[in-house]
C-alpha cells in the first residue's frame, strides 16, 4: 500500500537506516516499473551508497534502472526557484542578490523549510512533454526528526503569513499535496533501542497533531532475525552453564559454551526487539513493518536488496 | 599503536583533570549515555563538582539518570542513589538542559549596545527565524551554554553532550558561523543607510526589490533590514566571544572525547571528526567505543563448534548424551544460528577493531553491549565503572 502513493517521506532519528529503508522502497518500487526519484535532504550522499552510486548533485541522476537521485541543499533549491520563475541567472556561485534572498529565507520564519519541500513538490509536478508525470513515485530521505516537522508545516505556515501574490498559489497546492493521503505518506524508522522508538513515537503524535499529514507505517530495523524456542533456551542455559564437556568439544571440534553463550546473548536481543515491537504497536495507529538486523561489511547495493527482499509484502 | 585500547586504562581520572569534557560523535551512538556515565564516574573519581550538560529536547539525559523531570534549572542527581549504585560521588553530580530560547536571549540582551536596541531584536518576528535557523545554530548555543558555564566557574569539571550534527563542522565552526553571519558584507549592505534610503538611492537594487516586494510584500522587507541594521550592533561582542570560545577550546582546559560505535557508518564520522579536530588544534584526549560485543564471540573453537552444530545431523544425539536431556534434531542448528548472527556482527566489528590506530593518539577505553538498554541509573553505574577501568570484562 505505500508503493501506490506518490510521496513517501521516510523520516526517524538519525543512525535508524533511513538511507537504507528509502532505498530498499526505491528498488521495490522500481520492480513494478515506476520511474522512482529519490530525494535526499541535506545529507552527505548515503542513499546514493546505499544504491550503489556516488552522490549525485542537485540534478537527478540515474543511479538504477527506473531510480534517479538528488541531493537537496537550501542554496541550490532557492537558485532554481529564482531561476523558473525570476529568471535570475543560475550562477556558480551565488551572487550579492541571491544572496540577500538567502538571508531573506534564513530570516522569514519557516522560509527554508518552504524551500525544501517546494523543491519536492516541483518534482512532483514535472512533466513530460507529451504531459504525462516526470516521476512515478517520489522517495524522500528525509532530514533528522527535529527538522522534518518545520518542513512539513512550513506550508501551512506560508499560507498563514503570505495572503498574495505568486508565492501563496504555489503554495496552496503543495499543502493540498501534503495532506492527502491517497498521495503523500509520511513513514518512520525506529531501532529496537529505548530513544529512537520514544522519537519514533513522538514524531508520529506530533504529525498527527501539528500537520495533516498521512502517516503510513513505522519501520522497526536492525530486528534480530532468529529466536530460540523456549525448549532451546532451556538447553542452551544448561550448555553455556558449568560442567563437563570435553567429549562434546571433542564431538563438535571446539567448545560450545561460547556459542550457548552468543545464543544467549541473541536470545535477550531477541526479546528486547519483541518488547520494543510491542511499544510502538501501542503508541501508533499505523503498521508496524519489522526489519530484520542484517549483517554485511559495509552498507552498499547488496544490503538494501536484502532488506528490500524483507520488506516485499509488507510495503507492496 | 597509537591508541591504548585493553579497556583498561582509568578515563574518568584523566579526563576529570580538564575543566571541560566535550563528548563527539554521530548520531546513534549513545554520546548522551556516555556522557552521563562520563559525568558520573567523573564525580566518583576527583574530589569536584561536575555538571553534564545534554542538549537534546527529548529529556534523554532525564530518563537515562532516572529523574522524574528535567527542567532548565540543573538537578542534583541524589548522592545516596549514585552511593547505591556503587558510584558515590566525592562532591557532588548534577544535570542540566540546554535552553535554546532563553540562551539566545541572554546572547541579545550581553551584547546590544543599549537596552532598547536588546528590545526591538527580541521583539522582532524574524529574530525568532534568524535564531533558529541558520545552519549550525544548535551546536552555536551548545558552545554559548558551555562558555557561560564555565566563565561561571560554578563547576569545577562540564561534561558536555553535543547536538547530533549533520556535520563536525557545523560544531567546531559555530561560533565563527555565527560572528561571521553578524557582521557579514551581506548585512553591512542591507542595513545601510535604511532601506528607505536604499530605496531610493541604490538603483541597482531596484529589480531585486520588485522581485522582493512582489513575493513578500514591502513591508516584510522593511521589518527585515531594521532588524538587521540592530542585529549588526552586536557583532563587537559576538566577536570576541567567538574568540573566547576558540581559546578555551583549545587550550587544555577542555578535552574533546569522541564516541563511536563500530558499525561502519558512525565509525566513519568518528574517522572524519577525529581529523577535523586535529585541522582545528583540538586535540581528542579520549576515544570511547561504545557498545562492544563480548569477545567469546570471536573465540575460534566456538566457531567451530557452531559450524558443526549447523552441518552434522548426529549433533543432537551429542547434545542428549552430554546434557542428559531430550534434543529435538533441529535444537542445534538453530541455537548456532542464533550465536552465527552476532558471531558475524562481531567479526565486522573487530575490522573496525584494526582501524582504531586511525582516529589518532588518544587513551581509548571499550565500553561493552547491554543486552538491555542503558536507561537507568545502575546500568549507567556500570559504564561508569568501565570508564574508571574497573569494569567486568
Amino acid at each position: 500500500m505505500l508503493l501506490s502513493r506518490r510521496l513517501l517521506l521516510v523520516a526517524g532519528k538519525g543512525g535508524t537506516g533511513k538511507s537504507t529503508i528509502a532505498a530498499a522502497l526505491a528498488l521495490l518500487a522500481a520492480r513494478e516499473d515506476k520511474r522512482v526519484l529519490c530525494i535526499e535532504v541535506d545529507a552527505k550522499g548515503d542513499l546514493s551508497h546505499q544504491l550503489g552510486a556516488d552522490p549525485p548533485g542537485f540534478q537527478p541522476r540515474v543511479v538504477q534502472p527506473n531510480i534517479s537521485v538528488l541531493q537537496l541543499k537550501v542554496e541550490d533549491s532557492l537558485q532554481e526557484y529564482l531561476h523558473i520563475y525570476f529568471k535570475v541567472p543560475r550562477l556558480a556561485r551565488m551572487t550579492p542578490l541571491a544572496r540577500v534572498f538567502d538571508f531573506v529565507a534564513t530570516g522569514v520564519p519557516g522560509a527554508k523549510d518552504m524551500l525544501v519541500i517546494g523543491k519536492i513538490a516541483y518534482e512532483e509536478k514535472r512533466r513530460e512533454a507529451n504531459g504525462s508525470p516526470m516521476w512515478d513515485m517520489i522517495i524522500v530521505d528525509a532530514a533528522a526528526t527535529g527538522e522534518v516537522l518545520p518542513q512539513l508545516r512550513a506550508a501551512r505556515a506560508m499560507l498563514e503569513l503570505v495572503r498574495g501574490g505568486i508565492i501563496r498559489g504555489q503554495v496552496e497546492w503543495i499543502d493540498a499535496m501534503l495532506t492527502d493521503p491517497t498521495r503523500t505518506l509520511l513513514t518512520i524508522c525506529a531501532l529496537p533501542e529505548e530513544m529512537p522508538v520514544v522519537e519514533a513515537i513522538e514524531l508520529h503524535d506530533r504529525a498527527r497533531a501539528e500537520t495533516k499529514i498521512g502517516v503510513g507505517a513505522c519501520f522497526l530495523n536492525r530486528m534480530m532475525p532468529v529466536s530460540l524456542s523456549p525448549r532451546e533456551e532451556h538447553l542452551t542455559e544448561r550448555l553455556a552453564g558449568d560442567g563437563e564437556r570435553t567429549a562434546l568439544a571433542r564431538q563438535l571440534g571446539g567448545d560450545p559454551r561460547p556459542v550457548a553463550e552468543g545464543a544467549l546473548l541473541a536470545q535477550r536481543f531477541h526479546h528486547n526487539g519483541l518488547e520494543h515491537a510491542r511499544r510502538l504497536r501501542a503508541g501508533m495507529s499505523v503498521p508496524l513493518i519489522e526489519v530484520p538486523l542484517l549483517v554485511a561489511p559495509r552498507p552498499g547495493l547488496a544490503t538494501t536488496r536484502a532488506v528490500a527482499a524483507a520488506l516485499e509484502g509488507a510495503a507492496a | 599503536m597509537s591508541v591504548r585500547g585493553n579497556g583498561r586504562s582509568n578515563l574518568a581520572a584523566s579526563l576529570g583533570e580538564h575543566e571541560v569534557v566535550i563528548c563527539v560523535g554521530a548520531g546513534g551512538v549513545g554520546k548522551t549515555t556516555v556522557s552521563a556515565a562520563l559525568a558520573m564516574a567523573i564525580a566518583a573519581e576527583h574530589d569536584k563538582r561536575v555538571m553534564v550538560i545534554t542538549v537534546d529536547p527529548a529529556r534523554r539525559l532525564a530518563t537515562a539518570l532516572g529523574l522524574h523531570r528535567m527542567t532548565v534549572d540543573p538537578v542534583i542527581v541524589p548522592a545516596d542513589r549514585l552511593r547505591r549504585a556503587g558510584v558515590p560521588p566525592r562532591d557532588q553530580l548534577v544535570a542540566a538542559m540546554i535552553d535554546t530560547k532563553s540562551t539566545w536571549d541572554r546572547l541579545v540582551e550581553r551584547n546590544a549596545p543599549d537596552r532598547r536596541t536588546a528590545a526591538r531584536i527580541l521583539a522582532n518576528p524574524f529574530y525568532q527565524g534568524i535564531s533558529g535557523a541558520f545552519t549550525g545554530s544548535h551546536e552555536f548555543i551548545a558552545m554559548e551554554t558551555l562558555y557561560e558555564l564555565h566563565h561561571a566557574g560554578e563547576y569545577d569539571c562540564l561534561v558536555v553532550d553535543t547536538p547530533p550534527s549533520r556535520s563536525a563542522l557545523d560544531f567546531l565552526e559555530a561560533p565563527t558561523r555565527f560572528s561571521d553571519f553578524v557582521g557579514g558584507r551581506l548585512l553591512s549592505w542591507l542595513a545601510r543607510p535604511s532601506l528607505f534610503g536604499w530605496r531610493a538611492m541604490n538603483f541597482a537594487a531596484a529589480p531585486f526589490l520588485r522581485m522582493a516586494d512582489r513575493l513578500l510584500g514591502a513591508d516584510l522587507l522593511e521589518d527585515l533590514a531594521s532588524f538587521v541594521a540592530d542585529i549588526q550592533r552586536l557583532y563587537g561582542g559576538v566577536q570576541k566571544r567567538a574568540a573566547d570560545v576558540y581559546s578555551l577550546l583549545r587550550s587544555y582546559r577542555t578535552a574533546f572525547t569522541v564516541v563511536t560505535t563500530l558499525e561502519p557508518a558512525p565509525f566513519a564520522e568518528a574517522e572524519f571528526f577525529s581529523s577535523k579536530l586535529r585541522e582545528f588544534s583540538m586535540p581528542m584526549r579520549a576515544l570511547v567505543v561504545n557498545r562492544v560485543l563480548p569477545p567469546a564471540l570471536l573465540d575460534e573453537e566456538g566457531a567451530a563448534a557452531a559450524s558443526t552444530m549447523i552441518a552434522e545431523p548426529a549433533a543432537a544425539e551429542w547434545l542428549a548424551d552430554a546434557l542428559d536431556e531430550r534434543v529435538a534434531r533441529d535444537a542445534p542448528r538453530h541455537i548456532a544460528e542464533a550465536y552465527m548472527v552476532l558471531h558475524r556482527l562481531a567479526q565486522g566489528h573487530a575490522r573496525q577493531v584494526s582501524r582504531l590506530s586511525r582516529l589518532g593518539r588518544a587513551p581509548a577505553i571499550q565500553l561493552p553491549q547491554a543486552s538491555r538498554d542503558v536507561s537507568d541509573i545502575d546500568s549507567l553505574a556500570m559504564l561508569a565503572q568501565h570508564l574508571r577501568g574497573r569494569g567486568e570484562q
